[in-house]
């Protein structure tokens, strides 16, 4: 974004003096890119977002047992009952516990496959690269059922370990589930960064080599500082998708007895709209939505102020 | 990044608005649909019906070959705790739902409270009918207030046992005909290598027809205001027998409806399954290889010599408020449920059982049963379908109760908690999420 701001700046004298008809032909051309794009945004995003804070701002009134409900505004009042809601909460807090854990794990993994990949050092470079990606390709409600059959205590083909260490027991279904989250993702992350590596110009390589620095040597000071912008990109989406868990866990559900229909943030919203509960479905929504753009913009701060130093 | 800052919240606001908009004029659509009449309607008609009935459209095809003016169009979904019935609440919400669906009886006073169905009192073919079906199920469509009828009786869960006689007389053990000896069998099960049965730790509608058996009554609803009341003394009873059961490790607790409960049946762990009607083909289907092994008996009861049977499951066939046809829908509704060739061929392809009276004399419900060893396993049923109690009602959202007690029921079986807390907690929940509905409810 940065780059592209300075490069129209920079640009911006010579054009200033340009006469007007090129200018409302690229107006068109804007207009051309920019219309269906928006007009899709606008449709599928923004009036959906609208739309659930609007739902939020309501609440049901009723008489009797069976009357029908009459939608008032209702102000803050879904608002109030999602932050006394102690569940919600907790299961934030178990995202947050898992995302501090397999995001790190899962990233560093997607970065050392990377290197490995772009170190020269793999043979069928070509055929890893693939390999690794695979498991993107397996719908992640397949991958969950997958790993929830190899999990099970008598059915697993492992049955000698699940039957001693029950993976889908209170305590470990969480990280059984950051298993199968990092199976899937390693390849996709991976692929992000090793894409940014090959973007890498070589004679910044040659130079390290020729001021003595060895393959560990280049891959720390050369590499990882220059592919920090992706690193950077994929913790975010990584971040958004932890907050937005619930493929896994609903899977699981079926599975385990540790997992709840209120065990993660969005499997409480599922819950509560299928009551339905559509106002304060909504209104978990849109907290849940803030919560993760707080977070991630958080992070990108956080990272950037110290990139700039 | 402040302009475009801007430019969103500019976005974002006309967003609001237009959401605003079309919200207020969906309202006023639904608030306007009164009291339903039931006249037939002129010319041809094309209903929609969605159900998860396998097979639903062999049968449906025979009343479109006969109704060429009332064409019936099956649109399958999952299960409906799976998933239908949210669609159908979407579809409600959105103004777009089917002429009829198919609405377990547990769902449907949900249905009724997000004012979805259409009542069907008025149909005087509906109202004659009444006769027809068996009193509870009649009791389910009706909430017990005359004149009013919210959907078709389909299919009953009368609850029976299902065991392994083989097992059971290998290890010299009487089939159990109380409570009491299960629970003294359910030991001797255990040292012979087995376990009595699975405790389900997220059917809580099984639970609840155990706990109908014993007299527990879970809702209750004066017209003021709903009563809460899932630990009364009959349900506490239940639930700690049951307990005593987890406790004592008689039971296993895999979670139901996996592979791996398949597979405790299949190879000979599970002994008995204290289960519904339409248990028999979960049975079949799930563990092939012990067929001809099984037997159905009654249920154990809780004082020797009573005669109560629980009911789990069960459904209707609804006619949705917005639809356009309730004559025609009721008429086809009343058709599947009751004629003869509808049941026949819906037991022969879903194994459902008729909530109608005259449906236990069937000829395909007096055959033996190949995987139950030839036994008119049916008999056992029909006599249990006369021994449920007809006044247990259900609650507006099941589906959050159940959800509820299940997290509860989990938490038990893997130690952290009873049975009795889960209720305790799941009563709570439901009271709380009453309220936030705005339904009126007793504290």
């Amino acid at each position: 974004m940065t780059v592209t701001e300075t490069r129209t700046a920079g640009a911006a004298p010579p054009t200033a003096g340009r006469p007007r008809p090129r200018r409302s032909r690229h107006t068109k051309a804007v207009l051309f890119f920019v219309v269906p794009f928006g007009a899709l945004f606008v449709l599928f995003y923004l009036v959906p977002i609208g739309y659930a804070i609007v739902q939020s701002l309501y609440k049901l009134e009723r008489t009797g047992t069976f009357g029908p409900a009459r939608e008032v505004f209702g102000g803050l009042v879904q608002y109030e009952r999602v932050f006394s809601d102690g569940p919600f909460w907790s299961s934030v807090g178990r995202v947050l516990l898992f995302g501090v854990v397999q995001v790190p794990v899962m990233l560093g993994l997607a970065l050392l496959l990377a290197l490995l990949l772009d170190s020269g050092l793999v043979r069928g470079r070509s055929f890893f690269r693939l390999a690794f990606f695979v498991p993107y390709a397996v719908p992640g409600v397949v991958a969950a059922i997958m790993w929830g059959y190899l999990y099970s205590p008598n059915l697993s083909p492992f049955t000698a370990l699940t039957r001693n260490v029950d993976f889908l027991s209170a305590d470990l279904v969480l990280w059984a589930m950051a298993n199968v989250v990092t199976w899937v993702y390693v390849g996709y992350n991976m692929l992000i960064i090793y894409s940014s590596l090959l973007s890498i110009p070589t004679e910044i390589y040659e130079a390290a080599r020729i001021d003595g620095a060895g393959q560990f040597r280049i891959a720390w000071s050369v590499k990882i500082p220059l592919v920090m912008p992706a690193i950077v990109l994929t913790t975010v989406f990584s971040i958004i998708g932890t907050l937005q868990l619930i493929a896994e866990p609903q899977v699981f559900r079926s599975f385990s007895s540790a997992v709840s229909s209120t065990y993660t943030p969005n499997l409480t919203v599922y819950s509560t709209s299928s009551i339905p509960n559509f106002n304060l479905a909504a209104a978990f929504s849109v907290v849940l939505a803030l919560a993760t753009f707080a977070l991630s913009f958080t992070f990108l701060k956080f990272t950037q102020g110290r990139g700039e130093r | 990044m402040r302009a475009s800052l801007r430019s969103a919240s500019v976005l974002l606001t006309s967003a609001l608005l237009l959401a605003a908009c079309s919200s207020g004029s969906d309202d006023s659509g639904s608030g306007t649909a009164a009291a339903s009449s039931c006249k037939p309607s002129s010319g041809p008609v094309t209903l929609t019906y969605t159900s998860w009935i396998p097979d639903l459209e062999e049968v449906v095809k025979v009343w479109n070959a006969k109704n060429p003016n009332i064409q019936v169009k099956v649109q399958t979904g999952p299960n409906g705790n799976s998933g239908t019935y949210q669609n159908f609440f979407n579809q409600l919400k959105a103004g777009n739902a089917p002429d009829l669906g198919h609405i377990e009886y547990d769902a449907l006073p949900s249905f009724r409270v997000q004012d979805g169905l259409a009542d069907l009192g008025g149909c005087d073919i509906v109202a004659k009918a009444k006769d027809q079906f068996v009193d509870w199920t009649w009791n389910q469509v009706t909430f017990g207030e005359e004149g009013k009828v919210f959907g078709v009786p389909q299919d009953a869960g009368p609850m029976a046992m299902f065991y392994r006689a083989d097992l059971f007389s290998k290890a010299g053990i009487a089939p159990p005909t109380t409570w009491d000896e299960y629970a003294a069998a359910a030991e001797k099960v255990k040292a012979a290598g087995g376990y009595i049965t699975n405790f389900s730790q997220s059917d809580i509608n099984q639970f609840a027809g155990l706990a109908w058996q014993a007299g527990g009554r879970w809702f209750a609803n004066d017209s003021n205001q709903w009563t809460v009341s899932m630990t009364d003394p009959n349900t506490k009873k239940v639930a700690d027998y049951w307990q005593n059961l987890i406790d004592k490790k008689l039971v296993s607790t895999v979670p139901p409806w996996t592979p791996e409960w398949d597979n405790a049946y299949n190879t000979d762990k599970s002994w008995t399954w204290v289960s519904a009607v339409w248990g028999a083909n979960s049975i079949a289907t799930g563990a092939p290889k012990t067929a001809g092994k099984w037997k159905v008996a009654p249920m154990p009861q809780w004082a020797a010599g009573e005669k109560k049977a629980g009911n789990w499951g069960g459904s209707s066939t609804a006619v949705f408020k917005t639809s356009k046809h309730p004559y025609e829908a009721a008429q086809f509704a009343l058709w599947l449920n009751t004629s003869e060739e509808a049941l026949t061929l819906l037991n022969e392809k879903a194994n459902l059982y008729p909530a109608t009276k005259a449906g236990a004399a069937l000829p395909a419900l007096k055959k033996g049963v190949k995987f139950y060893g030839d036994q008119p396993i049916y008999d056992v049923f029909a006599q249990a379908s006369t021994e449920v109690a007809p006044d247990f009602t259900w609650g507006p959202t099941m589906t959050s109760t159940y959800a509820n007690a299940s997290d509860g029921f989990k938490a038990a079986v893997s130690g952290k908690g009873t049975l009795v807390d889960a209720l305790t907690a799941a009563q709570a929940s439901t009271i709380q999420t009453l309220k936030s509905q705005a339904i009126p409810v007793k504290e």
